[in-house]
């Protein structure tokens, strides 16, 4: 398909990747640029580098990875001319339909080719691909990409529609894939082009319960057995490096330490006001307090006005109860070990840690996929001798 | 047209051989693994037993009768239309005695050799409230009671989702939580073709090697690297049926051997010829020479590098593994980690966003919901498996020191590089390397 080649050369498919959201491809034809919002570049530079370079744009401003095509990438840089298939979904038929090398595989209809890529992939250079597509204009342009994509030896594209006309095909496929609006249409067609000395499957792909429905019960009429059906997603998660949680004793360790500040506040203004009993002059008292405050509770400058106001009114519930200066500066010298040792618990700032949780939206339906095999038809009736099931008694 | 006229590759045997470990769905639902050997008797159980030669040279797929030891080649089932009715369970009440026929009459019938349908024609004739029942609830009972009584097997074509879905049933944390939908996009996203070039670590019972296998169709390379001494057991690789040609791609090393600047203490296998005392030292030796070579033209293999892909579903710390063997992946080439637990894809997500070989680094999980589809009863199936396991993906990519990000002249905003639309958090110290993958997407 693509260039297996190390290094980028002139005529190559590249994937230019400008972001996650923003990918394209093109042909590197030196002579030509490529140019972005992302910066400017010419292909001619490109030419020798190898695949998945980083590449700065010719100002120095902005940078691309040019990249080889996978069916993957091309899934995410493809032009969508109809609703694509996607990882999910493609990698699912795969599996279950047994497509792998040689296998030859139709698919109905073609439409932007992402799911035809993927299967060109695992057949290999000597499977083979029929593709039928209703639409004119979208047959001409997959049939340019599949020659742009060296797929031209594997792949015939046919412009037919495959519902009324059949796939001009008689036990010829290993598997077929529809995705068409009514496949329920194409169910005897498709087992007509199915080999018939081997087990075969097929796969339709529907967006609603009422065609699956329908599928079912013409896939059951043509013969075909083991119907199932799989809905399936992908779920894509954000990871976030965040500061490991706290843990609740810290601020348990916090909220006492609080506590005690504010306890030490309380009794150190009973006792600045015991003394202004001594004293009458007001302001004095005021200044008295505040440099006794700074001397001996520095812990205490880590405290709001908020709760310099809460305080206040402590002090005034407090106002007049009696009590002792002794027991005011035992108590002061307990709270201010305590309070300093419940400072010093706290640990340094925690390590980060990774977490994830799926995006917030996400695509939340692709289709229904109804799966069925067709086994080969019975063989006749076997001969009344059965002694080669017998093993020989010696 | 025509398909070509090439003869295709055998991947597996087309028909069952003597010598196979094939899986038989039972008339439970159950697959059971069973090896079919040339003139043995093959057991099953409550089933009972047949005789292998039935099964040889037959095609996969088929469904079979087992009549007193022999096999009857019989129609596959088809979904059966219900005619719905005006019936209801109305006037069915729980722990009534509806069944006269007790388990010794049964034993008995079963003995005398009566067909499973027989026993369940008669259970439904003397069945009290069996014309009671909705038309739903009589298929049910059927079904329940054939799967009881009916010795009818189908023998499963081994294909990769036939078996992935067998180890996931039968044990899944052998296989490392890998569901066949997380299989298939891992492969998928591993871009696995004919003719590639592969890595992988796998410590999921070969799964994963079997998938690669499958999908390189005996065209390519594919080293694996284990933590034996000798080649590494894949029992999965059992069920593959694989031909030779098949497997042929597939070489290992082990943690030391696959370290460069360690040189593999081997025993000496160049012995002069005049020093070899007899025919038995002489294979031995040669053996051993034969083992010698196939380690050093693996070590040689990987040394060069230029790998298409590296696939890694191990229960070692993914990053330690990267940075061993993501030297030897080539430019653009896929990395594609496994894991049954998020939270370790987490941190590798984490340690490879701050580097600038791993462009856009990705954390999905894989969701899959099988339908039961009968005619008037399609709906999800009442059990389904809770996980099918993690997948990160990254490329890689060469860095160019001189790039930089089209948004630079905005570095002096802090944080002016990590406002990404997907909420992503930006780690790296300096913004410089920040905007290595994300500058781009800011603007």
């Amino acid at each position: 398909m693509w260039s297996t080649a190390r290094e980028i050369a002139a005529g190559d498919t590249v994937i230019i990747w400008l972001t996650r959201e923003v990918v394209q491809s093109l042909v590197v034809t030196p002579g030509k640029d490529f140019n972005s919002k992302f910066g400017n570049y010419r292909h001619s530079d490109f030419i020798g580098m190898p695949y998945g370079s980083k590449v700065g744009s010719r100002t120095g401003k902005g940078f691309i990875h040019v990249l080889r095509p996978t069916p993957e990438l091309w899934t995410m840089a493809l032009p969508h001319r109809t609703q694509i298939l996607y990882i999910a979904d493609i990698s699912l038929i795969i599996s279950y339909l047994d497509i792998r090398r040689d296998s030859r595989v139709i698919e109905a209809g073609t439409g932007s080719g992402s799911f035809s890529h993927s299967v060109a992939r695992s057949i290999g250079p000597s499977g083979h691909l029929w593709s039928y597509e209703f639409h004119e204009a979208r047959a001409k342009k997959a049939r340019e990409e599949f020659a742009q994509h060296g797929m031209s030896d594997i792949v015939t594209l046919t412009h037919q529609n495959v519902c009324k006309d059949g796939f001009n095909l008689t036990d010829a496929a290993d598997s077929v894939f529809l995705d068409l609006p009514a496949p329920w249409d194409a169910v005897e067609h498709a087992k007509q082009a199915l080999r018939k000395d081997r087990t075969t499957r097929i796969c339709c792909f529907s967006p609603c319960m009422e065609q699956v429905l329908r599928t079912v019960s013409a896939l059951n009429d043509a013969g075909f057995s083991d119907i199932t059906m799989y809905e399936t997603l992908v779920r894509p998660h954000d990871v976030a490096h965040v500061p490991a949680l706290q843990s609740v004793t810290e601020v348990a360790d916090k909220l006492k330490k609080a506590e005690g500040v504010r306890e030490i506040k309380r009794l150190r203004q009973i006792a600045a006001g015991q003394r202004s009993h001594e004293n009458p002059h007001g302001e004095k008292r005021k200044r008295s307090e505040e440099g006794s405050e700074q001397e001996e509770l520095p812990v205490a400058e880590a405290e709001d006005s908020g709760s310099g106001k809460r305080l206040k009114t402590d002090d005034e519930m407090d106002d007049g109860t009696p009590s002792q200066d002794a027991d005011v500066s035992r108590n002061l010298d307990e709270l201010s070990v305590h309070t300093v040792r419940a400072g010093a618990s706290i640990p340094a700032p925690p390590a980060k840690i990774s977490v994830s949780k799926a995006i917030p939206e996400v695509r939340g339906h692709t289709s229904y996929l109804t799966f069925a095999t067709l086994l080969p038809p019975m063989p006749p009736a076997p001969p009344e001798d059965t002694a080669s099931q017998v093993p020989e008694t010696t | 047209m025509s398909a070509p006229a090439t003869p295709e590759f055998n991947t597996r045997t087309p028909t069952i051989q003597s010598g196979s470990t094939i899986l038989l769905r039972l008339p439970n639902g159950d697959a059971k693994a069973v090896k079919i050997d040339k003139d043995s008797t093959v057991s099953l159980g409550r089933l009972g037993a047949f005789y292998a030669n039935g099964l040889i040279n037959e095609p996969f797929g088929r469904t079979y009768d087992i009549v007193e030891k022999k096999l009857t080649l019989i129609p596959p089932r088809t979904l059966a239309e219900v005619e719905d009715t005006d019936a209801t369970n109305e006037y069915i009440n729980d722990g009534e005695f509806v069944q006269p026929l007790t388990l010794e009459e049964i034993q008995a019938l079963k003995q005398s050799g009566a067909h499973a349908s027989e026993i369940i024609k008669m259970q439904i004739e003397q069945h009290a409230n069996y014309s009671l029942k909705t038309e739903y609830s009589k298929e049910k009972y059927k079904k329940r009671k054939e799967a009881k009584y009916s010795k009818v097997f189908t023998t499963i074509e081994p294909t990769l989702f036939n078996v992935c879905e067998y180890w996931f049933k039968k044990d899944q944390t052998r296989i490392r939580d890998i569901r066949v939908d997380a299989l298939s996009q891992i492969l998928n996203m591993a871009n696995i073709r004919p003719g590639g070039r592969y890595l992988a670590v796998d410590d999921a019972s070969g799964l994963i090697v079997s998938g690669i296998l499958e999908r390189m169709g005996g065209m390519g390379r594919l080293i694996t690297i284990c933590n034996t001494d000798s080649p590494p057991a894949y029992p999965v690789m059992v069920n593959m049926n694989f031909t030779n040609e098949t497997a042929a791609p597939l070489s290992s090393l082990n943690w030391a051997t696959a370290d460069q600047s360690h040189t593999p203490v081997v025993p000496p296998s160049d012995v002069p010829s005049d020093q070899i005392k007899s025919d038995r030292q002489k294979s031995r030796l040669n053996k051993r020479k034969a083992a010698t070579d196939l380690l050093n033209s693996t070590r040689e293999d990987l040394f060069a590098g230029e790998f298409d892909a590296l696939i890694v579903a191990s229960e070692y710390e993914p990053f330690s593994i990267l940075e061993k063997l993501v030297p030897y992946v080539a430019g653009s080439g896929s990395i594609v980690v496994q894991s049954p637990y998020g939270q370790i894809l987490s941190d590798l997500h984490t340690k490879l966003r701050a580097l600038p070989g791993y462009l856009c680094p990705s954390v999905t999980e894989v969701w899959l919901r099988r339908y039961q589809v009968l005619p008037g009863r399609t709906h999800p199936t009442m059990n389904t498996s809770g996980s099918g396991g993690f997948i990160l993906h990254a490329i890689k990519v060469y860095n160019d020191e001189n790039a930089n990000a089209i948004t630079s002249h905005r570095r002096s905003k802090p944080n002016a590089n990590s406002s990404s639309s997907n909420g992503k958090i930006i780690i790296a110290a300096d913004p410089a390397d920040a905007s290595m993958e994300d500058a781009n997407e800011t603007s």
